[in-house]
């Protein structure tokens, strides 16, 4: 176990002192930030508008890390001969492997963490605003008014908005998962990196390819293969996804919330032991 | 009887290719015994399978067929690796670590912690002298300081048997003094060493038996003595000779007045026996 901390924490270390890390946040934090000068109608639309941006670059900005900061853990550290050093000791490749997607779990924790922050200070600062201007032109009755307010409260809470952003950090941690085991035997980081964003479209298309798959008879049997070999190779992605749900004011259940978590958590602990079965034969 | 640090038995290694090439065998048949304590060269010219055979021995790379045994453990087997110090050929090691961080982060794997493990820190930035850069990143050091941060990870945590693969290469002749020095202390101190290497020189001046490859075979085996023998040539190392006979000294010596003082095996350079092992023909050697 203090193997598996000790590299997780220097791939933490590692991938927070890429510049890259910094540039995505930027940009990400910019974006989120700069969502609060957008066109507005009502308030439901404000932070209808809010919501979908913020989740959306969350969604985006998290999975990009993913690719990019997983991609090269393991080539690099195969190239430079790093690895030689930690392997020749008693490391099992397996806590090798099992350390590296925690560092890198670690840092797109920190991306949400950072993102997510300064989205909900976005909403609450946003929220008080309306709050403030509603005081000032008061509704026709005090029931309007205390309706109005809690439709305010309930647009605006970030206790309602959190369970999504919680499910992208988990969407974005399989991706990570994923590109880790591609890294594995990939020839190139370029390598890693194009069929990682080619799996993130297929991924993305994989519930229709699934429902199909299971709907329709008329299908060949070639057909139906591929669809069920789609369906069972790449994630699904769109089930780990409520940020269009959530901004459009739906009310994420529990055990949805839970169902989601476990099939990601399913998805990560399956993509680390194909990584690990995959290292684990790979010759240095 | 002494302890067997690493013991190869029949170690092969044949890389496969695409199917159009014929496999390329890295490493024949090898069967080495490493004794405890002792240090151990391994020599060859480049593609000779030296770097193919470390890399066996830490698991690294797998044999095609053959064992491969550290401290009576198949290398296999992660905790035969716990008493295993490895520095390899041109390593980078993480460039975002300070130096005293790259120690850590190897102590740690090595099994240590608290302060057990801040004072060997300490004591290894201070043995391979690099205590002014010990707060600098790895990116700012030199190819000689980098060697020498290498050696000290692959010691961090007292290993039993410290692999180094070319220790001194990078490193200006001052430093690769110290690091001769350095693999003659931890000697001292009862580690096995296994080292290649090109410095032919070196090799013969610290190590205690050596091992040739040549295209992945086993050609010479044995002490730096042993090897270095010539069994063709006597040396006579002779007293009181006068001037006459020193001419004619080849033809006339066992005749001659001369005091023959001592009479023993001639010694040629391990480098003569370098070349001259790996320079014939394939044919020669079957």
């Amino acid at each position: 176990m203090r193997r598996i901390s000790a590299i997780a924490s220097t791939t933490f270390t590692e991938l927070i002192r890429l510049k890259l890390f910094y540039a995505v946040c930027a940009i990400g934090l910019l974006l989120i930030g700069g969502s609060v000068f957008f066109a507005r109608f009502s308030f439901q639309e404000e932070f209808q508008i809010l919501k979908d941006i913020s989740l959306g670059t969350i969604t985006i900005f998290s999975s990009l890390l993913a690719i990019i900061a997983t991609a090269n853990l393991i080539p690099r550290d195969v190239e430079d001969r790093t690895a030689y050093a930690i392997l020749a000791k008693a490391v099992p490749r397996k806590d090798y492997i099992i350390g590296k997607l925690l560092g890198a779990i670690g840092l797109i924790a920190l991306s949400v963490l950072m993102m997510s922050a300064l989205f909900f200070a976005i909403l609450a600062l946003r929220e008080n605003a309306v709050l403030n201007a509603l005081q000032q032109s008061p509704a026709s009755s005090p029931q309007d008014m205390a309706a109005t307010i809690a439709t305010i409260h309930h647009a605006a809470s970030w206790q309602l908005v959190a369970p999504a952003t919680l499910m992208i950090f988990l969407r974005s941690a399989v991706i990570a998962a994923l590109t880790l085991f591609v890294s594995t035997f990939a020839t190139s980081n370029a390598f890693t990196i194009v069929v990682m964003m080619m799996v993130y479209l297929v991924a993305q298309l994989e519930p229709i390819a699934r429902e199909y798959w299971l709907q329709a008879r008329t299908a060949g049997v070639a057909a139906r293969s591929f669809l069920a070999l789609v369906a069972i190779a790449f994630p699904d992605l769109q089930a780990l996804d409520f940020g269009d749900a959530v901004a459009s004011g739906i009310v994420l259940a529990a055990p949805l919330i839970l169902k989601a978590a476990m099939l990601a958590l399913f998805y990560v602990v399956l993509y680390a032991l194909l990584s690990i079965a995959s290292f684990s034969g790979r010759e240095l | 009887m002494s302890e067997i640090a690493v013991r190869t038995a029949n170690l092969t290694k044949i890389y496969r290719t695409d199917f159009r090439r014929k496999p390329r065998v890295a490493v024949r048949d090898l069967n080495l015994e490493i004794r405890a304590g002792e240090i151990f060269g391994l020599l060859g010219p480049n593609g000779s399978g030296k770097s193919t055979t470390l890399k066996m021995i830490l698991n690294l790379a797998f044999p095609t067929r053959g064992t491969v045994e550290i401290f009576g453990k198949t290398s296999s087997a992660a905790a035969s690796r716990a008493g295993v110090g490895f520095l390899p050929e041109n390593a980078y090691f993480y460039k975002f670590l300070t130096g005293e961080e790259t120690l850590f982060f190897h102590g740690k794997l090595g099994g240590l912690r608290g302060a057990q493990l801040r004072d060997r820190v300490r004591e290894l930035i201070e043995l391979v002298g690099l205590n002014d850069a010990r707060s600098a990143r790895l990116s700012t050091y030199s190819k000689g300081m980098l060697q020498r941060i290498g050696l000290a990870q692959s010691l961090v945590h007292r290993p039993r048997l410290v692999v180094l693969d070319e220790p001194t290469a990078s490193v200006d002749p001052a430093g690769s003094r110290d690091i001769c020095n350095l693999i003659a202390r931890l000697k001292a101190n009862g580690t096995t060493v296994l080292l290649s290497s090109h410095l032919l020189t070196q090799v013969e001046e610290i190590c205690d038996r050596i091992a040739i490859l040549d295209r992945g075979e086993l050609v010479r085996a044995g002490t730096v003595a042993e090897i270095t023998e010539s069994r063709r040539r006597t040396e006579l190392v002779i007293e009181n000779a006068p001037d006459a006979l020193l001419a004619q000294l080849q033809a006339q010596i066992q005749n001659s007045t001369a005091t023959l003082v001592t009479k023993r095996p001639a010694r040629t350079s391990l480098e003569e026996v370098f070349l001259a092992a790996t320079n014939r023909p394939v044919d020669e050697r079957k």
